[in-house]
C-alpha cells in the first residue's frame, strides 16, 4: 500500500523533479513505470495509448530508462563491458569488444559524458559509475530516463557536474525524472516538481515559481496528520493509540538519570565514508528521544554504535555506567540495551528457527532459557508462551519457525523478547516499518510502556509522524550532524522538515 | 505432513531413485535378472544372508558382512559429522580427508611408540587423532575467519598438502618402520601394539570393533550438543543468520572457529578408527577416500548428526555388500554410483518438497493458515 491514488504527468523533453518524504511512494511510482511493480488499478498512458508494461525489458524496449539508486553494474567488469551487457555485438558469434569500445565511446562522446570504455568499473569513482549507468540507458535508447535519488552517493562537485548531465540531456531532448528528497538541488535543475506525499502526488508545481520552504510544507503536510491516514476512521480501536498520544504526555520532560551521555561521536558508514560526524545527545531514563532525518542521515550509523555493532571511530560517552568506546553487542546487553533493528530478519531473528529459540536468542545463557550448559527447554516454553500471550502473537505457537509468522507478527515476537529483558536504554529503528496499523498502535502502547517503567528508549524512524507522535524530545539529523534539538514543547512539523532537509535554524 | 518428514523423505525417495536407477542401468547393460540377484548379493554381502542363516548356516555367513558393513558406516558416520558440523555453522568443510590423514597418521605413532595399558592406550590415540584433525581444521577455519580465505578452497588445498606430507614423505621417510627379522620391506608405520587396537566385538570372525559403537556416540553426542545445549544453539544461530547471532551477543567467531575444530577432530577420529580397527598401522598410502564421501553422506543425511548416521549405514551395508555383485560379473562400484545418485537427487531437495507439497494441496486443499 505504498501507492494510492497517484498520478504523474511527464512532458517529453523536460526535467522533471518527484519529490517526497521517505515512504512516500516516489520510488514505488517509478518502479511502476519502470516495469518492476505493477499497479493494482489506474492506467499508464504513452502517446496517448494505454501501456502495459510486463517487465523492465518491456520498458526499455519503450525507451524507458532507469539509473537505481544502488548501481548495477558488474565491478569487474569494464565500462564498455556493463554497457553492451545484454546486447552484445558479435561478430561470428563472439563478443565483440573492439566494436563494443567503439560504439560505447560513440554514446559517451554524443551526450558529452567523459568515459574510458576499457577502464574496468570498480577503478572508477562513484560518479563515474554513475556515468556508466547513465551511459548504459542511454546506449539502450533510452528517451526517458529516470534517476532514484542519484545524487545520494555524490559529492557535493559530483552533484553538480551530474547536475550539467541532467540539463544537457534534457537540452538533446531526451526527458530526465529525477526523484529526490534534496529540495535545494531540486529547484537548480529541474523545471516542474511533483510533490508525493503517502503515496499521492499532491502537487505540481513549476520550479520557477516555488521555494524549498514551499516545498517542505508540501512534502510534510499541514494541517490535521490524522486526516492523511487513509483509510482509517480516527475512531477505531487501533487507531485511539496513534491520535491518544499527541495529547496526554505532551511536555513531560524527564529528569530522570542520564543513561546515554554521548559526545561528539564519530563513525564511518558501510561505504566507509564518514557517517556519523560529531554527534552528542543525552538520554535520561524515562523518556523517548526521537532521531529524525531523512534516509541515510547517520541515524542508522547511531543506533549501531549504540549497541555495539559499529566501531567508534572518535569521540566519547557513557552508556549505563560504562564507556560508550569499545562497546560489543555482549557488553550493550549486559548493561541492558535493548535492540529492536530496522532490518528485522538480517539482525533481530534466526527466521528458520523457532518462534521460542528466537525469544531465547540474546538471553539464552540466563535463567529461564538456560540451566548451566544446557538449554532449559521448560522455561523457554513457558516464557514464550506468556509472552504469545501478552503481545497477542498469532499464532500463538512457540514451535512453528519463525519465518511462518507475518511479518506483524515477527516483530512483535522482537519487541516482546527486547522489553522482556527489561532494557534500561532501548534502541529502536524503524519500529512500525511495514506493519499493518494495529500492529503499528501495539507497538507504539509497547514503546510507552517502557517508558513508564523506566528505561530510556532512543527512536529511530524515518516516519516523522510517528516521531512527533512518541518523542519526548527530538534531535535531527543531516549528514551525520545533529542539526536540530527541540523539546516537546516546541514540536514543530514545518520547521523538523526543514531541518532534516539541512535548513539553517530560522531565524526569521 | 510434518516438519520432520519433510526433513526426510526427500533423503529417502533420492536413495531409492538412485537404487531404481543403478538397477535400470544393470538391467539395460545385462538383463533384469541379473541386476535383481545383483542387488540381492549386495544386501547378502551387507547386513549378511540371513535366509541361509536361519536354515543352519553358518554364523561367519552373517557376522562377518555385518562387521564389514558396520567398519565402512563407522567411518562414513564420523566424516559425515565432520562435514555436518561445519555446515551447521555455515562452513563446507571439503577437508574431511586431509584431517583423516594427519588423525590416522597421529594414532598410528600414539599407537605404536607409547607404552601404556590398553584402557588408556585407545583413549590417548583417539584423543591425538582428534586433536591432529582438529589443528589441521582450524588452520582453514582461522584462515576463514582471519583474513576471509573461502574455507572450499583452503580445505581443498590443505587435503593435498597433507598428502604430500604424510602419504608422499612422512610414511615412506622419517616415520617408515623398520624392517625387522624375516621382513625384507614393509610399507607405512611400524605396526601399533596390541594395546592401542580397538578391541573386536564378535570375536575373530568379523572386523567389528569399537569404532562401531564409537561413531554412534559421536553422532549422538554431536545431535545432543547441536540440540540442547547453549554453545549448540549458538553455533546453530551463527550458522543460519551470522549478523543476527552477532546482535545478540554471540561470540560468532568463537562459535564458527570451534566447529570447524570439531569438524576436523570427527574426521581425525574417522582417521584413527580406520587405523587401530583395521589398519593397525598407517600403510603406504591411505587411499580410500572415506573423506570426500563424508561429504555425501553428511548432505544425504540432511546434515543431521542423526541422518548422517543413518545414511553412514545404509552406504556402510552398500558398499560391504558391493564386492559381492562382483560373483555375478557386475562391477563393484555401482555402490558407489548409487551413493553419487543419490546425492545428485538429494541436490534437487527443493524439488522434491515442490512435488511433495504440490500432492498435499492436492489430497487436502487445507492449508495451514500463516498468521
Amino acid at each position: 500500500m505504498s501507492l494510492e491514488d497517484a498520478s504523474l504527468d511527464i512532458v517529453p523533453g523536460e526535467l522533471l523533479a518527484v519529490v517526497g518524504e521517505n515512504g512516500a511512494g516516489k520510488s514505488s511510482l517509478m518502479n511502476v513505470l519502470y516495469g518492476l511493480y505493477h499497479p493494482d488499478a489506474g492506467t499508464f498512458l504513452m502517446d496517448g495509448k494505454p501501456v502495459r508494461l510486463k517487465s523492465p525489458r518491456d520498458a526499455i524496449a519503450r525507451g524507458i530508462g532507469m539509473v537505481h539508486q544502488h548501481f548495477m553494474l558488474v565491478p569487474t567488469l569494464t565500462v564498455a563491458e556493463n554497457v553492451v551487457l545484454g546486447r552484445e555485438p558479435t561478430r561470428r558469434g563472439l563478443l565483440d569488444l573492439d566494436r563494443a569500445c567503439d560504439e560505447v565511446a560513440a554514446t559517451a562522446k554524443r551526450f558529452g559524458f567523459q568515459l574510458d570504455p576499457r577502464a574496468r568499473v570498480d577503478t572508477l569513482t562513484v560518479g563515474s559509475q554513475q556515468k556508466v549507468e547513465i551511459v548504459k540507458a542511454l546506449h539502450r535508447g533510452a528517451q526517458v530516463l529516470i534517476l532514484d535519488e542519484p545524487t545520494a552517493v555524490l559529492t557535493p562537485q559530483e552533484s553538480d557536474e551530474l547536475a550539467q548531465v541532467m540539463r544537457g540531456l534534457v537540452q538533446q531532448g531526451r526527458t530526465v525524472v529525477l526523484i529526490s528528497h534534496k529540495l535545494k538541488e531540486v529547484l537548480g535543475v529541474a523545471d516542474r516538481v511533483a510533490v508525493m506525499r503517502r503515496g499521492r502526488t499532491v502537487a505540481e508545481v513549476r520550479a520557477s515559481e516555488t521555494t524549498v520552504s514551499a516545498l517542505a510544507s508540501l512534502m510534510v503536510g499541514e494541517g490535521s496528520r490524522g486526516a492523511a491516514l487513509t483509510g482509517v476512521p480516527v475512531t477505531s480501536g487501533a487507531d485511539t493509540a496513534l491520535t491518544g498520544a499527541v495529547a496526554p504526555d505532551a511536555g513531560t520532560v524527564s529528569t530522570g538519570p542520564i543513561v546515554l551521555d554521548a559526545k561528539d561521536l564519530r563513525a564511518k558508514g558501510d561505504n566507509g565514508r564518514p557517517a556519523l560526524q560529531g554527534v552528542s545527545l543525552t538520554v535520561h531514563a524515562g523518556e523517548i528521544v526521537g532521531i529524525a532525518g531523512v534516509d541515510g542521515n547517520g541515524q542508522r550509523e547511531l543506533a549501531e554504535v549504540l549497541t555495539g555493532l559499529r566501531v567508534l571511530e572518535g569521540g566519547a560517552g557513557t552508556l549505563l555506567g560504562g564507556p560508550l568506546a569499545g562497546l560489543t553487542p555482549a557488553k550493550a546487553k549486559a548493561r541492558g540495551v535493548g535492540h529492536v533493528p530496522e532490518d528485522r530478519l538480517a539482525r533481530a531473528v534466526v527466521k528458520a528457527m523457532t518462534v521460542e529459540e528466537n525469544v531465547a536468542l540474546g538471553r539464552h545463557r540466563q535463567p529461564p532459557f538456560a540451566r548451566g550448559p544446557w538449554v532449559d527447554f521448560k522455561g523457554r516454553r513457558e516464557r514464550t508462551n506468556q509472552l504469545l500471550a501478552t503481545y497477542d502473537v498469532r499464532p500463538p505457537d512457540p514451535t512453528v519457525a519463525l519465518q511462518a509468522l507475518s511479518g506483524g507478527n515477527q516483530q512483535k515476537v522482537v519487541v516482546a523478547r527486547e522489553l522482556d529483558a527489561d532494557p534500561k536504554l532501548l534502541v529502536v529503528v524503524q519500529p512500525t516499518r511495514g506493519l499493518d496499523i494495529g500492529a503499528v498502535a501495539q507497538v507504539h502502547a509497547r514503546l510507552r510502556e517502557a517508558k513508564a517503567r523506566g528505561a530510556g528508549v532512543v527512536m529511530v524512524s524515518l516516519d516523522l509522524e510517528e516521531v512527533l507522535a512518541l518523542s519526548d524530545r527530538v534531535y535531527v539529523l543531516y549528514e551525520g550532524r545533529v542539526t536540530g534539538h527541540f523539546p516537546r514543547k516546541d514540536l514543530d512539523e514545518r520547521e523538523l522538515g526543514r531541518r532534516m532537509l539541512g535548513a539553517e535554524p530560522d531565524h526569521g | 505432513m510434518g516438519e520432520r518428514t519433510r526433513q526426510v523423505l526427500p533423503s529417502v525417495l533420492s536413495v531409492l531413485l538412485a537404487l531404481a536407477v543403478c538397477w535400470l542401468t544393470i538391467a539395460l547393460t545385462r538383463d533384469a535378472d541379473t541386476a535383481t540377484r545383483a542387488y540381492l548379493q549386495m544386501l547378502w554381502g551387507g547386513v549378511g544372508n540371513w535366509p541361509a542363516f536361519l536354515e543352519g548356516g553358518n554364523a561367519n555367513a552373517v557376522l562377518r558382512p555385518l562387521g564389514e558393513a558396520a567398519m565402512k558406516a563407522a567411518l562414513l558416520t564420523l566424516t559425515g559429522l565432520s562435514v555436518a558440523v561445519a555446515f551447521k555453522v555455515g562452513l563446507f568443510n571439503i577437508g574431511a580427508q586431509g584431517q583423516m590423514i594427519w588423525g590416522a597418521l597421529a594414532a598410528a605413532l600414539v599407537g605404536a611408540h607409547v607404552s601404556l595399558p590398553a584402557v588408556l592406550h585407545v583413549p590417548l590415540a583417539l584423543l591425538a587423532a582428534a586433536a591432529a584433525g582438529a589443528v589441521w581444521s582450524s588452520i582453514a577455519g582461522v584462515l576463514k575467519l582471519k583474513r576471509g580465505v573461502h574455507e572450499v578452497i583452503s580445505t581443498i588445498m590443505l587435503n593435498w598438502v597433507a598428502v604430500s606430507l604424510v602419504d608422499n614423505w612422512l610414511v615412506i621417510g622419517p616415520l617408515r618402520a623398520v624392517a625387522e627379522g624375516h621382513q625384507s620391506s614393509i610399507t607405512g608405520t611400524a605396526e601399533i601394539l596390541s594395546t592401542a587396537q580397538l578391541p573386536r566385538l564378535l570375536g575373530d570372525s568379523s572386523r567389528l570393533n569399537l569404532g562401531f559403537p564409537l561413531a554412534l556416540v559421536a553422532a549422538l553426542a554431536v545431535w545432543v550438543w547441536l540440540a540442547r545445549t547453549r554453545s549448540g544453539y549458538e553455533t546453530r544461530a551463527v550458522g543460519l543468520t551470522p549478523e543476527a547471532a552477532r546482535a545478540a551477543g554471540i561470540p560468532t567467531l568463537w562459535r564458527a572457529g570451534g566447529a570447524m575444530a570439531l569438524a576436523g577432530a570427527l574426521a581425525g577420529l574417522a582417521g584413527a578408527v580406520l587405523v587401530l580397527g583395521t589398519e593397525g598401522r598407517y600403510p603406504g598410502t591411505l587411499g580410500a577416500p572415506y573423506g570426500f564421501d563424508g561429504i555425501a553422506i553428511a548432505l544425504i543425511g540432511n546434515n543431521h548428526p542423526l541422518g548422517a548416521a543413518v545414511s553412514a549405514a545404509v552406504f556402510g551395508i552398500l558398499r560391504a555388500g558391493g564386492t559381492r555383485m562382483q560373483l555375478l560379473g557386475v562391477h563393484k562400484s555401482f555402490p558407489e554410483l548409487i551413493q553419487g545418485f543419490a546425492l545428485l537427487f538429494v541436490a534437487g531437495r527443493m524439488v522434491w518438497l515442490a512435488l511433495l507439497d504440490r500432492r498435499r494441496s492436492r489430497q487436502a486443499a487445507v492449508e495451514v493458515p500463516r498468521a
